[in-house]
């Protein structure tokens, strides 16, 4: 990030407002410090944030760096099935069970506001289903009770989890798996509606014959941005990522989302559904990356958006680098308005106007809800 | 009392004069074919009927059960018992033929004060219905019309209309794309329905229908106004003879 692109005396503030760590001592904010200095923060005008006012999310992250961390677990509230091991960040076992995985799943330096968050990390957990686990029931996320926040999970080989993401406000939230040979994560997460401003970043690393499926459900906050990475590193790993929206009046979602192909044999899906009323904006920029040698890559990507409103913004990017020559690769993104002959078909059968739009607002949704309680608990279907 | 009369209708779609004064009466038990060559206005006299956004009334009147419905809107002729099965049935991914029936029964339902049938009961009519359709068990899942071919989507209009027994079935060709086995079904789903409670308009290009639903009533629309009218007899002479001896 070079000029007007970066902001390098944010970043600096941020810096000499946090040098003491309380809080999970162990995890080295070394290279997030070094991150900040050489790099800054990504400015207003920096591609990656070209929809979004990142300043805002700035004014809150400097207001955050004057309070106090209380970082000692008191706000954390999770429910976890026998078998699966829930660490807080606190504790020194968390140590042992992040070393050689935190921070794996993604480049810092192309995540400048995760290094914020290891500034101000107040809490932390870590989330591992052992070898071979089949957890019957998932893992609720239900608050992790600070500002900055992150979540590290380890599905070891052979295992199966789910974690689910209750909906709840933060100002930035890390996820970070590592998915082992052949195990499964599957992923819900929900995001409720907000007056917050908060980011987030998913990254995940999936080995051989792994399998990661995200579902995510949000409503729109004043400023809501999810980065999300899942890196097929292993030969034959599987990745579908599916995302409802639907937003309102002056909501805004932005949702960058990157598959990365970089072993062969790989299978991704990515599906996206949005609903956009009032003078909300949403964005998502799909990425399918495919390194050299990912032979036999299977990927897709559809993005289909509603717009409900006339002043309403939707800005869809499908993007496609593939660097290997024997894959299947598609992608389309549409943005559109229901179908007048279909809410006609719905009337002539006695529904009402408002009815027969709301059916086919579900109806064009329920393609890419992979979560239906999620779904249900945030209102986007009955 | 006649159940539906239609008198001197003049209307138009974007500022183009289509029907020029159509009038036409069907009682109730009666079945009525209204027959045309393209572009005679047969599929815009169906939408009218129905209230389509988009065609515009610029004269006349359409009187359901003796009640001006002229200007009602979509979902009232509904609840007042006016049913058009689609020429071009649509589309609706994510929306299960289940769900649809169930949103359509519960709001005449609820229009006519009632309560909605019990899930159970409602599952049983659906089931009996289609299979009196031929329409397979795997049918009420899918999203509705998604993936069906012309024949399974022209049979959902006939099942849709069993469901919601109107007093009016407005048919808008829909005998076109049938194979002659989907056109039996089609046609003893036709027959199924008519009863001395109820009154079927077709519209139809070919007579090929009638050939298996008996129509009372043949009428030809030409330039937006009904040229003749006679009884079975004429649907089979314009079959022989075309449409050109009739112009003007």
């Amino acid at each position: 990030m070079a000029g007007s692109t970066a902001d390098a005396a944010l970043a600096q503030r941020l810096l000499e407002k946090r040098s003491d760590y309380a809080y999970a001592p162990w995890l080295d904010r070394r290279p997030s410090r070094e991150i900040l200095e050489s790099h800054g923060l990504p400015g207003r005008r920096a591609e990656a944030w070209r929809h979004t006012n990142v300043g805002r999310w700035y004014e809150t992250a400097l207001a955050d760096a004057e309070a106090a961390i209380s970082g000692n677990g008191a706000g954390v509230r999770i429910h976890a099935p026998d078998g699966v091991e829930v660490v807080d960040f606190a504790n020194a076992r968390a140590a042992e069970l992040a070393a050689g995985v935190l921070g794996q799943a993604f480049e810092l330096a192309a995540q400048p506001l995760a290094a914020v968050n290891a500034l101000l990390l107040g809490a932390g957990v870590v989330i591992r289903a052992p070898r071979g686990l089949q957890a019957k029931t998932p893992v609720r996320i239900q608050r992790l009770g600070a500002a900055y926040q992150q979540v590290l999970i380890v599905v070891e080989p052979q295992a199966a989890l789910t974690v689910v993401e209750e909906p709840a406000t933060c100002s930035h939230r890390i996820v970070e798996g590592a998915v082992g040979a052949g195990a499964t994560l599957t992923h819900l997460r929900r995001q409720g509606a907000a007056a917050s401003r908060e980011c987030s970043l998913v990254a995940v690393r999936v080995a051989a014959g792994g399998r990661y499926a995200l579902a995510q459900t949000s409503l729109g906050a004043e400023l809501r941005r999810n980065d999300i990475i899942a890196t097929l590193a292993g030969v034959g790993a599987e990745a579908s990522i599916s995302s409802a929206w639907q937003l309102d009046a002056r909501q805004h979602l932005d949702n960058q989302i990157a598959v990365r192909h970089v072993a062969g044999g790989g299978l991704s899906r990515q599906t996206y559904r949005g609903v956009v009323a009032g003078r909300a904006r949403a964005v998502l920029n799909g990425k399918i990356h495919i390194a050299p040698g990912a032979q036999a890559t299977d990927a897709a990507l559809t993005c289909k958006n509603l717009l409900a409103s006339t002043t309403a913004e939707v800005y869809a990017k499908p993007e496609l680098t593939i660097h290997a020559d024997d894959v299947k690769c598609s992608h389309g993104a549409t943005v559109g308005a229901l179908d007048e002959e279909a809410v006609f078909f719905l009337r002539a059968r006695g529904i009402a106007e408002d009815a027969a739009r709301a059916l086919l607002t579900r109806g064009f949704l329920r393609e890419a809800i992979a979560d239906e309680a999620g779904a249900r608990q945030l209102g986007l279907i009955p | 009392m006649s159940l539906l009369r239609v008198a001197d209708l003049h209307a138009a779609v974007d500022d183009k004069p289509i029907l020029k004064g159509l009038g036409i009466t069907i009682a109730a038990g009666e079945v009525h074919a209204v027959m045309g060559p393209n572009g005679s206005g047969k599929s815009t006299f169906a939408n009218v009927l129905a209230g389509r956004p988009g065609y515009e009334v610029t004269g006349g009147q359409v009187a359901l059960d003796a009640a001006d419905i002229t200007a009602c809107g979509v979902e009232e002729r509904a609840h007042r018992g006016l049913f058009l099965a689609f020429q071009h049935p649509v589309e609706i991914p994510g929306v299960s033929n289940m769900e649809f029936l169930k949103a359509a029964v519960d709001a005449h339902a609820k229009n006519a004060g009632q309560e909605p049938p019990a899930p159970a009961q409602f599952l049983r009519r659906v089931r009996d219905a289609a299979a009196q359709l031929d329409l397979g068990a795997d049918f009420l899942k899918r999203g509705v019309n998604e993936g069906f071919s012309g024949g399974e989507k022209k049979r959902n209009e006939i099942l849709q209309m069993l469901l919601l027994e109107p007093r009016l079935a407005v048919l808008d060709e829909t005998d076109s794309g049938l194979d002659i086995d989907a056109l039996q079904v089609v046609a003893d789903g036709i027959n199924a329905f008519r009863s001395d409670a109820n009154a079927v308009l077709l519209v139809t290009h070919y007579q090929r229908l009638l050939n298996y639903v008996t129509p009372d009533r043949v009428h030809v629309l030409i330039d937006g106004r009904i040229v003749r009218s006679g009884d079975r007899t004429l649907a089979l002479e314009l079959e022989e003879r075309g449409y050109g001896w009739l112009d003007g």
